[in-house]
Order: structure tokens, then C-alpha cells, then sequence
């Protein structure tokens, strides 16, 4: 999932930059104090994350976790996935410096639309919140599959190809993610509720 | 927003599980610590063009897509990865080679034939070439030219059983032993230059993340304290 130096042109590794960028400053804008730890530990569970592959299909895939950060942690999600990003690439050369916004946009960008999506949907009836969370899970790999492709589209020039290919390389790690988020957060509920968005009636926990 | 105070009553076992969820990982991760790239590494051996292509941690790329450009940048050649990762070709007519590989989805890496290797290379290959007309092993090939003078005296001399090599033979009997035997070696050699993630990377990128966190509570407590 993590693009390498030298694949993308200039204007799309510098308009990835500029997202990424504005995402950012959103996130550290509407991070607040008492959310910093949380987005410290899921910025290094992030990093750690991409360790773990899965290996199927043409090329090796990982886990993400995109879809659980942008969750918990909404627009706060752009700081701590870049981070976890720049450190990626220093110490394991995944991706690169160049591409560090591109790569950004494509993993914290999906998590940001999954917590929208998601996240008034938490504290549903059982069925409906434990979709809402394998939902979350899968749709955010998904939609960095597809943000991969569309990055790739112009210097590849053949994004269904690409994209197809993205998909079905990470449909995998898409269930692996949904199952893995629905868990995480039935048990956050049962442990630790404070720590999950928009309890009923309340406004979402990183609104500013 | 909630207030401070709701939220430090609710969070007091707080965080314990995403720490625990950032600890299995960190262990699921740091037994079979692979990376997220592709490598391609090069060796000409002969007038031959070798090249491997891999995930590290090992997988082989299948059908990736290599090309090879000179020092100048120009497109000599294109081709794919086999089921091993392989991808041979003659040896082109440049001064260096850059070989890229391209696995899909943005994975890209790059290998360079330096200049010296090249050279080396072509002048084996050269003195190989020019020895070729007494390929057969021992035998003597008297029309060929390429053989030294005194080759077929000296054969001449010995009893029949007894093979006997021209200087050019034998270095080219001996550079396509070595060839064989040091393939391994080359490789295990490329594949020490791998940098794997190891503990300490895993660690240490964590201690970063932690020490900036707390950079961003220090300046969040002087901003409120202002």
C-alpha cells in the first residue's frame, strides 16, 4: 500500500503533499489534550501494523488499520498515520520522503470518511453497530485501494487496471480488517466506552 | 466537547486496552519481520544480464515488470519476472545499466550496474568468446585460430588420456565454475545488503512516536497554562 519513490510525477507528489498537509493541520487543530495519548498509541499501533502481512495474491499486502484510527480518532488521524508514515519510511524504507504525502492522503483520508460514515452508527443495536464497525474496517482498506489506484492512474495511466488489482490484492486484508475492528471495538465498548466517538446524544469527541 | 473532568473519570483504565492492542502487534509484527517493498538486485555473469526480484522477507515478484536503462537514461529493454523473480538478458551495449523494477501498486526498486562491473564483465566475456572455437572441452581443434601456437605442440607431447587446455580454455572452464559456485555466494551476499526491519527499528519508532507525544503534551500544557 505504501508508494515508493519515483513511481508518481511531480504534480501528484506535490498535490498529495498539499492534502496531506491540510489534513494534518485539521487534525492537530481539533486534537485536543486529552486525545494526544490515544493518538500517540494508535499511531504507533499503525506503524507496527504494516509489519504484518498477509501474504496473498500477486503482490504482499498488510495490515492497515486505517479504518479503526480514522474511527477513534477522526481528523486526528492525518497527524498520527503521518507520523507513523515518515517514521515507516526512515526505519523500514517502506514508501519514501517524496511520497510521504501521497501516502498519507491514501491511508488517513478513507479513515476520516469512515468515521463520518460510522461512527453515529456506534451505539446502535448490537447488529447494526457491529456491522457498522466490520463496515468500517473493510470500506476504509477499500477506499485506499482505490485512492492507490487513482494516485497511480496518472502515472500509469490504466486505473481500472490498477485499482482492480488493489482491490482484489487487499480483499483479504479488508475482511481480516472489518473482523479485527468489530472485535476492537465491541471490546473498547465493554472496557473502555469514553474512548469511542459520539456516544448517543453527545457531539463527536474530537469536535472542537 | 466534553468536559475535562467527564473525561478523566471514564478513562482511568483507559487506554490499557490500545496499549495492549499496540503490544500484541508490535510481537505479531517482530517474529516474521518482513518489509513492505521490493528489491531487485543484478549480476552479470558471462554475457548474461541476471536478475532477481523480491519482496523482502523473500517472496519472489512474479510477472513484475523490469526495464533496463543506460546511463542516459534511454530505454534499452523491457521484460518480466518469472515464477522465481528471474529475469536474464544478454548484456546490453552501455556503460552502466539501471534496472527498475516495477511490482504494481506503487512498489518500485531499483538495482545499478556500476561502470567497473560492466567493463570487467565485457572483458571476460571477450576472452570467452575468442576461445569458443575450442569449446569442446580438451579436444583440439586444429583449424581454430584463436588457440595459442604452442597449444597443439604441447598436446602433441602428451599421451592421448591426458586432457590438455589452452590458457583461454581454462580460464573459461574456470570463470563458468566460478560462476556457478559463486552464484550462491553473490546472492546471499545481496541479500546481507537487505535491510530487514529488526527489534530495534520496530522499538525505536515507537520511542519516537512516544517522545513526541509527549513534545505535543508539553507544549499544549505551557500553551494552557498561558
Amino acid at each position: 500500500m505504501h508508494i515508493s519513490e519515483g513511481v508518481l510525477s511531480g504534480p501528484v507528489l506535490l498535490s498529495g503533499m498539499a492534502l496531506a498537509a491540510a489534513g494534518t493541520g485539521i487534525g492537530i487543530k481539533k486534537l485536543d489534550f486529552d486525545h494526544l495519548a490515544e493518538a500517540g498509541i494508535l499511531s504507533a499501533a499503525f506503524f507496527v501494523a504494516s509489519l504484518i502481512h498477509v501474504p496473498i495474491g500477486p503482490s504482499s499486502v498488510h495490515l492497515l488499520l486505517n479504518g479503526i484510527i480514522g474511527l477513534l480518532l477522526g481528523w486526528a488521524a492525518f497527524p498520527s498515520i503521518m507520523v507513523a508514515l515518515f517514521l515507516q519510511a526512515i526505519f523500514f524504507q517502506f514508501g519514501g520522503l517524496t511520497t510521504l504525502g501521497v501516502n498519507t492522503v491514501v491511508m488517513a483520508l478513507p479513515g476520516v470518511v469512515c468515521y463520518y460514515l460510522f461512527a453515529p452508527l456506534l451505539w446502535k443495536k448490537k447488529p447494526v453497530a457491529v456491522g457498522a464497525a466490520f463496515a468500517c474496517g473493510f470500506l476504509a482498506v477499500l477506499g485506499s485501494a482505490l485512492l492507490l489506484g487513482g494516485a497511480l492512474y496518472f502515472s500509469e495511466k490504466n486505473f481500472l487496471e490498477v485499482a482492480t488489482l488493489a482491490v482484489m490484492a487487499h480483499l483479504p486484508v479488508m475482511i481480516i480488517e472489518g473482523i479485527i475492528t468489530a472485535f476492537c471495538l465491541e471490546f473498547l465498548k465493554k472496557v473502555n466506552p469514553e474512548i469511542l466517538p459520539a456516544r448517543a446524544g453527545r457531539p463527536p469527541v474530537t469536535g472542537n | 466537547m466534553r468536559t475535562g473532568k467527564e473525561k478523566k473519570s471514564g478513562r482511568r483504565f483507559g487506554r490499557r486496552p490500545l496499549v495492549l492492542l499496540t503490544v500484541l502487534l508490535a510481537l505479531a509484527a517482530a517474529t516474521p519481520a518482513r518489509a513492505h517493498k521490493v528489491m531487485v538486485f543484478a549480476w552479470i555473469s558471462g554475457n548474461q544480464v541476471h536478475t532477481e526480484s523480491k519482496f523482502s522477507g523473500g517472496r519472489r515478484v512474479k510477472a513484475g515488470k523490469i526495464e533496463v536503462f543506460d546511463q542516459d537514461g534511454k530505454l534499452l529493454l523491457t521484460g518480466t519476472t518469472d515464477d522465481q523473480g528471474k529475469y536474464n538478458f544478454p548484456l546490453p551495449a552501455a556503460k552502466e545499466l539501471k534496472i527498475v523494477l516495477t511490482a504494481g501498486m506503487g512498489h518500485r526498486g531499483e538495482w545499478r550496474v556500476s561502470r567497473e562491473e560492466i567493463k570487467a564483465a565485457r572483458a571476460e566475456a571477450s576472452t570467452g568468446r575468442a576461445a569458443k572455437p575450442a569449446d569442446g572441452g580438451g579436444e583440439i581443434a586444429p583449424a581454430a585460430d584463436s588457440r595459442p601456437a604452442a597449444a597443439p605442440a604441447m598436446s602433441a607431447d602428451q599421451p592421448a588420456a591426458v586432457v590438455t587446455l589452452s590458457r583461454r580454455e581454462l580460464r573459461q572452464l574456470l570463470d563458468q565454475a566460478l560462476d556457478r559456485k559463486l552464484e550462491p555466494v553473490i546472492r546471499m551476499l545481496t541479500e546481507a545488503r537487505e535491510h530487514r526491519p529488526s527489534l530495534t527499528d520496530i522499538l525505536g519508532g515507537i520511542g519516537y512516536i512516544i517522545g513526541l507525544v509527549g513534545l505535543a503534551a508539553y507544549l499544549r500544557q505551557r500553551q494552557k497554562k498561558e
